[in-house]
Parts: structure tokens; sequence; C-alpha cells
């Protein structure tokens, strides 16, 4: 099921290029693939370059893979290398989707009930979680009252969340338990509240918001700070060095780092490897499960040595805060389980006083196993304490 | 000839900051923003810098900043 060589391909590879360093890539492609790119004419059944996309398709042996792959990891103008795809009309997908509705939301978002959050007497009051996403709808009436930090790292953009990603997931992490309509959905309802906007209201952010992001949250003594934001990767990518040397340091103050392993799997059919940055091994992976205790078909996994999935929470028909004037939403992706995960930590986290890789133990250890493989849903269903 | 210009994080050793700031400018990185808490510089830098900044003393390692984008709805 996870056998990559189900896919076809064409023999060439697609090869990204950083978009202001073109010629300097198309350089380093000749040096490896043998061609020389100021040879005036190049063959366009060697190299071709589109300069608006930023892309170059080449013909090079396979053997070369891994020195294609190699540009691309080190820093400088070949940014990712893929082998181009055959592609097929996308004929059988998303049969099913929608969850059976046996779960009862009249009161608490089902969830919340999965997570064990309606049983357990942990409020998160006493401890700091940043949400590090799209920032915060600051007029939401469901959240009057609560102590909620916010900072920008965005240009031009203030905290005000324009895309409403970055509500639901605080709302899901530390949202109420008995807003004005139910169901609540929060799970650390009394938890401190740290907003980081690292993407803007178009979705979209960089390593150096988000790391800047990391650093105002340790800095103030963060607990958790939960990711539901990545970029998806090929497989055997190698993680990012920097994040988890990040991480590390991070944990070591006493800050843990949840976040979403990504939504490019295409379940039965395709299964694809955790993203950047959640695969780093210091940084908690989180995959999603729908209503029935299912993997989610979108829902990334474990492909590799490299990108473990940890723990999963729950991803399908999240109902949560979102901004204004809709309010709220239902939301599908592991963007959504990763705050289940995040809250859960916070719970634990205030009723055990763990920080840090303890608490990373705690959450892991105290995970309800699934029937389902360790590779889809790690340690299992993140339960509260 | 182009100047290609990259944005780049750079990971440094535990108390190598502030000084290592000086290193890096003069290897070629305009400074962004200077992580403390977590020993991180990002920045920009010409792409032909990179590897003056992977030996300045105190550097770990030096990485692209990836883009992350959220999917639509």
């Amino acid at each position: 099921m996870t056998d990559p060589v189900e896919e076809e391909f064409t023999g060439r590879f697609l090869v990204l290029l950083q978009e202001d360093a073109i010629d300097e890539g198309v350089a380093e492609l000749g040096a490896i693939a043998g061609f020389d790119p100021n040879s005036g004419d190049l063959d366009p059944d060697t190299v071709q370059v589109f300069p608006e996309l930023g892309v170059a398709v080449v013909s090079a042996d396979p053997n070369l893979l891994t020195e294609l792959n190699g540009a691309a990891e080190r820093p400088g103008p070949v940014q990712i290398v893929e082998p181009e795809r055959v592609v097929h009309l996308f004929d059988a997908a998303r049969e099913e989707e929608e969850p059976s509705a046996e779960a009862d939301e009249s009161v608490l978002t089902w969830g919340l009930q999965a997570v064990g959050a309606d049983i357990s007497t942990a409020t998160g009051k006493g401890v700091k979680i940043a949400v590090l996403d799209t920032g915060f709808e600051k007029n939401h009436p469901d959240f009057a009252g609560r102590t909620i930090t916010t900072k920008s790292f965005i240009t031009g953009e203030d905290v005000q969340d324009g895309h409403g990603h970055g509500t639901h997931c605080i709302g899901t992490s530390a949202g109420p338990r008995k807003p004005a309509t139910a169901p609540g959905y929060g799970i650390a309802y009394e938890a401190e509240i740290f907003a980081g906007k690292v993407l803007s209201n178009a979705g979209s952010g960089s390593d150096g918001g988000i790391l800047a992001g990391i650093d105002w949250a340790v800095s103030n003594g963060v607990a958790v700070i939960s990711m539901s934001l990545g970029a998806d990767v090929s497989p055997g990518t190698p993680y990012s060095q920097i994040y988890e040397t990040v991480a590390q340091r991070a944990m070591a103050k006493g800050t843990l780092i949840v976040a979403a392993a990504g939504n490019a799997s295409s379940r039965p059919a395709k299964v694809a490897p955790v993203g950047h940055p959640a695969r780093c091994p210091s940084i908690i992976a989180v995959a999603a499960i729908d209503v029935n205790r299912a993997i989610a078909f979108f829902s990334s996994g474990t492909v590799d040595k490299i990108g473990q999935i940890d723990v999963a929470g729950p991803g399908v028909d999240v109902y949560s805060s979102f901004k204004l004037p809709e309010k709220y939403a239902r939301l599908r992706g592991t963007s959504m389980a990763t705050p289940h995960a995040a809250g859960v930590a916070v719970l634990i986290a205030e009723k055990t006083g763990a920080r840090g890789f303890e608490l990373w133990a705690r959450l892991a250890l105290t995970a309800l196993r699934l029937p389902l493989p360790s590779t889809d849903v790690g340690g299992g269903l993140v339960q509260a304490p | 000839m182009t100047t290609s210009v990259d944005q780049v994080m750079v990971s440094v050793t535990e108390g190598s900051l502030p000084k290592v700031l000086d290193d890096l400018r003069e290897a070629g990185l305009v400074v962004d923003t200077v992580l403390e808490a977590l020993g991180v510089v990002t920045g920009t830098v010409e792409v032909r810098s990179i590897p003056a900044l992977q030996s300045v003393p105190g550097v770990i390692d030096v990485e692209r900043q990836w883009r992350v984008q959220l999917p639509p709805y």
C-alpha cells in the first residue's frame, strides 16, 4: 500500500529552481547531468527550462538522481528534485468521506469526547500554549474575558485572522467548553493563549516567521507550541537540522513543539511522507483520524526512517471557532488533529507539572492504542489525563 | 551576471551570540532577526556567499528557508 513503485514515472526529473537564480540553477544541473548550459541551443530532449515557473525538466540517468537530490538538499539554486510522474484521471477518490453521523455533538464535539476531555478534571489553568498560525479573530465572542497575548510575524498584517485557520486551531486547543451556542469545542479551556501570526491571511509563510514565532513562545515560557502548518516533501527528504536543533533547545527550556504531519496522502492508493517541519525527530508529528477511529484518507504517514508519526488526533469534521462573520466552521486536516494533541499536552502539563521531554513521554505513553498501523497513528489517540 | 539572494536560517552554538553576528555580516549575511532563545539567526545572503556563512566559527547549520502554504478549503 505504501509501495512507491505504484507511481509511474517518465524517466525525466522535475527540478524546482530558486525563482531569482534560474541561470545558476541550470548551470548546476548542467554540471551534474553533463550538458553545457552555455552552448546556445540546448536540446529540448535534454533539458527544458520554464523560467516563469522556475522549473526545469531534465533527462538524466536514474543513477544521477542521488546527485540531483544532493543538489536540492544543499543551500543553493536547486531546490527540489522529483521524478516526473505519469498522471491519470483521479477517478475513484474520496468515497464515503462523510463520517457516519453517530457522534452526539449536542454538548461537546466528537473530538473532545474522543480524547476524553469530557471526563478530565484538568482545564489547562496556569499553563501557556502558543498557536502559530494565521492569527486570531479578536472579536470572537467565545473568547471574551480570556487572557490572550498576540503578536504578528507577518510584515504588513496585524494579528487579526483574515483566514480563519488560526482561529479554528486556537478554538480546538484552548477554546470554550460552554459557549453561548453548543457544542463546546475547546480542550484546555483555561489555558493562557499566545496567538502568533506566522502565516499570512492568504495562508502562506516561511521559516523565518515560524522560527521567530517559536522564539517568541520559548521566551514567554510557553509549555506547548501547536503548529498546524508545514510543507510537503518527497520520500527520503532529510529533516531540517536547524528545526531539529531549535526543537531540542526549546524542549530543554520546557517548550514542546507539536506539528501537523501533513495532508498529502490519497489513501489507500498513496501514503505521503510526513512534511516539514513535523518530520524532525524532536517535533511531535500528529496524524488525523475520523469519528470511526479510522485513519483519514489524507493523513500523511511514516514512509521511511525519517519523519515518523508520533500520535493521532481527531481531524475530520472538526467543529471549532472561525473568523467573523462565519464564527464557526467544520474543517478537516492534520491541522485540526494537531491542536487536539497540543490541548491534551497542556492538560497533562497542568496535571503532572511535566515539561519538555517528560511531557512528550507522558503524552505518547498515555495515548489510546488503536488497531491501526503505528506507521499511520504512532502510539495512538491522545488522551486527556 | 545576476545577483541572486536567498533567505536563510543559521543555527549557532550556545553562547556564540551576539559575537558571531559580526562574522556573519562580514561573510555577507544581511541579518533579519536574531532569535536569542533558539540560537538562530535569519536573514538574506547572496547564494554564492552561503559557503562562507557555513565556515564562520560558531555556525552549526545554514539552510534555505522553506515556504509554507495552507491548503485551500
